[in-house]
């Protein structure tokens, strides 16, 4: 009861005018930057952060959410139409989704990719209404010894799931623990690394860092090569699949709505695994395996599914425990810490009305999307055929602006322009950015709770290992660190591991 | 990776080189740690955490370097092998110019230049087309955030914007 009291306060607050407004601004930019290759959900939200200042809390952040969970949506669009992933997620859905286009099958492949998605997407929200309180009130007891291990075993995971050498990506997550320390010490105040310039005394802002690993660097990264694409040119019909469609695709949307769930909850997990880990479910549940990458419909209902309903979990980490599980996750942190909010279990109890109205605006950001994706689909069409040597410039002048923005301040542009040619030169030399970013964010507040838990422990280490789930988080992030070493979990991380940033 | 050439000994091993960058900057957020103070296991200080990051730090990069001489590694060569490689450089340059320029000519003028650079430079949109949308998209931008959002953006020594 008290659940559908929190439900209908919730819709009180996303239905309010300006609440829609902020939501569709989302869910219409989420869309627009799936469909786009070359630019994902991270830079969008990152471009976008400053300007949820000028708004209230509830409308900034529901327009941040409404990007993350709008580009899974119209990151399918152009896997299907065009062959290129418009972000991370929707990689898989290239294999099927495109074959089935060039079937003439694209409108089936759209219309199951938009409802699997939102189906899945749905039954996230339901759960995520459910599981969160619950977890909230068993976080309450969490110490900075959890809070710290739990810290800990997202960046391992993270680093485990990126793409490439495992010591190259525990190398940046360091490296962005280093950044994320630069500032006054919150313990002693006593400046570290600023080398005497008065603009790093408050740290390295986390907008200008994201821009330029995520912005500048894909766009650098995007003008070495020449971009073709294979646009389907037929008119799109049929976008309602058939009974047949329907029959095939639900056992994969509903196995792909589970599994995605539960992968996006885990620290260091997401949309991206979420999606790879249904397809290759499904390849092996088939009775004809040899139709996936021929255009087999579960190839398209299962992945799609899956990397919604993740989107859906990931903010529970956040919600509950004030951990962010990926960098999407981390930028959505970035904005409540920028209006003065810290989520965490106390968040429901003394911010309902944002909580739940976060919740609330998700379900009608899912039912936007619904209309945007399918009636609209030809006004995405359109736009896939937009001039890249125009959209880059434009791009850069963005992130400028939006930098600047964030804190009135050119040094912060320097920053960006700086952290862009690092990122192009990092991704070159096969050093992936997202262990980075999330250690960045991550960062301070693991010092903080290691030196709260060795100070209320006075100085004994044991304490991480006496508290049960203290202990089981940092046993399977040790688990996952000597992993790589033994050949066949090596083989199998190799299967798994992905691009979290592109 | 594995259908790159790969090399061990040699000193254009692209692995060894960013192996010794995390090395040296690893040794330097030890010293940066050391400097800090580490305070003591009971009561940790403000460089404990940035020292024994630091050593975690020279151990992974000591692991690159370990495995980039054991195994090999793509060549610089071979990392830009196939790609338009002058084309992010042209973008960086611009950058920086774009940087220097800001708050000496202001935010109009410098990011006029810059996107009608980038039009130019990148891949060249017809000057019909280049010219008005360098013009239009940042002053447009400009005076959406002047006057519908009240952000200042630099003006620069002429005062424009």
């Amino acid at each position: 009861m008290d659940t559908l009291l929190n439900v209908a306060h919730g819709f009180g607050v996303a239905l309010a005018p300006i609440n829609l407004l902020y939501c569709f601004i989302g869910v219409f930019i989420g869309t627009l930057v799936g469909v786009l290759p070359g630019i994902g959900p991270i830079s969008a939200m990152s471009l976008l952060l400053p300007v949820t200042l000028s708004g209230t809390p509830e409308s900034g952040i529901i327009m941040m959410a409404g990007i993350y969970y709008g580009s899974m949506y119209g990151g399918s669009t152009t896997s299907i139409l065009v062959n290129i992933p418009g972000e991370a997620a929707s990689v898989v859905t290239c294999l099927d989704g495109h074959q089935m286009a060039k079937q003439g099958r694209a409108g089936p492949a759209l219309g199951i990719s938009a409802f699997g998605s939102f189906i899945a997407g749905t039954f996230a929200l339901v759960a995520l209404m459910l599981v969160a309180p619950k977890l909230a009130s068993v976080a309450i007891a969490f110490g900075p010894a959890e809070y710290f291990s739990l810290m800990v075993l997202g960046l391992v995971v993270l680093t485990f799931l990126t793409q490439g050498s495992m010591a190259k990506a525990l190398l940046m997550a360091c490296i962005g623990v280093v950044l994320g320390l630069i500032g006054l010490d919150s313990i002693t105040a006593q400046p570290r690394l600023t080398f005497g310039r008065m603009e790093l005394i408050d740290g390295i802002g986390l907008v200008p860092v994201v821009m330029g690993l995520f912005g500048v660097a894909e766009v650098l990264l995007n003008t070495e090569q020449v971009i073709k694409r294979d646009i389907i040119n037929a008119k799109i019909t049929h976008l309602l699949p058939s009974r047949e469609d329907w029959k095939a695709s639900a056992g994969p949307m509903g196995r792909g709505t589970i599994l995605g769930f539960f992968l996006g909850i885990l620290p260091g997990g997401g949309a991206v695994v979420a999606s790879f880990a249904s397809y290759a479910l499904e390849k092996r549940l088939s009775k004809t395996p040899q139709r996936f990458g021929n255009g087999a419909i579960e190839g398209v209902a299962g992945p799609e599914a899956a990397n919604n309903a993740a989107a859906g979990g990931a903010f529970i980490p956040l919600m509950t425990l004030g951990i962010p599980p990926n960098v999407v996750m981390a930028l959505l942190l970035g904005a409540f810490v920028i209006h003065g909010l810290q989520p965490g279990p106390l968040m429901i109890t003394q911010n309902p009305g944002l909580f739940w109205g976060i919740i609330a605006s998700m379900y009608i950001g899912n039912l936007m999307l619904l209309v945007l994706n399918l009636p609209m689909i030809g006004m995405w069409v359109q736009l896939l055929k937009l001039p890249y040597n125009i959209l880059f410039p434009l791009i850069i002048l963005f992130t400028i602006i939006g930098v600047y923005c964030s804190s009135n301040n050119v040094f912060d542009v320097y920053v960006m322009i700086a952290f862009g040619v690092i990122g192009y030169f990092m991704r070159k030399l096969g050093y992936e950015p997202a262990p980075l970013v999330l250690a960045f964010v991550l960062g301070p507040m693991m010092e903080n709770n290691l030196r709260k838990s060795l100070i209320l422990s006075q100085g004994d280490l044991s304490t991480f290992v006496t508290r049960p789930i203290s202990a089981v988080c940092l046993a399977f992030a040790v688990v996952l660190l000597v992993a790589p070493l033994l050949p066949a979990l090596r083989r199998k991380r190799e299967m798994v591991a992905l691009d979290e940033g592109a | 990776m594995s259908d790159q050439p790969s090399v061990r000994f040699k000193l254009n091993n692209s692995e060894l080189w960013g192996g010794l960058i995390g090395l040296a900057l690893g040794i330097f957020v030890i010293r940066s740690g050391l400097k800090l103070k580490l305070g003591t296991i009971h009561d940790p200080g403000s460089g404990f955490v940035l020292f024994y990051t630091g050593i975690l730090m020279c151990v992974f990069a000591a692991a690159i370097i370990v495995a980039s001489l054991t195994e090999g590694g793509p060549t610089f060569g071979t990392r830009w092998k196939d790609a338009r490689w002058t084309k992010p450089v042209i973008v960086i340059v611009c950058l920086t110019v774009f940087a220097v320029a800001l708050e000496w000519a202001g935010f109009l003028l410098s990011s006029i230049t810059l996107v009608l650079l980038l039009m130019r430079l990148i891949d060249p949109v017809r000057w019909p087309l280049a010219v008005p949308i360098s013009i239009l998209v940042p002053t447009g931008m400009w005076w959406l955030l002047k006057h519908g959002l009240g952000i200042l953006l630099p003006s620069g020594i002429f005062g424009i914007g």
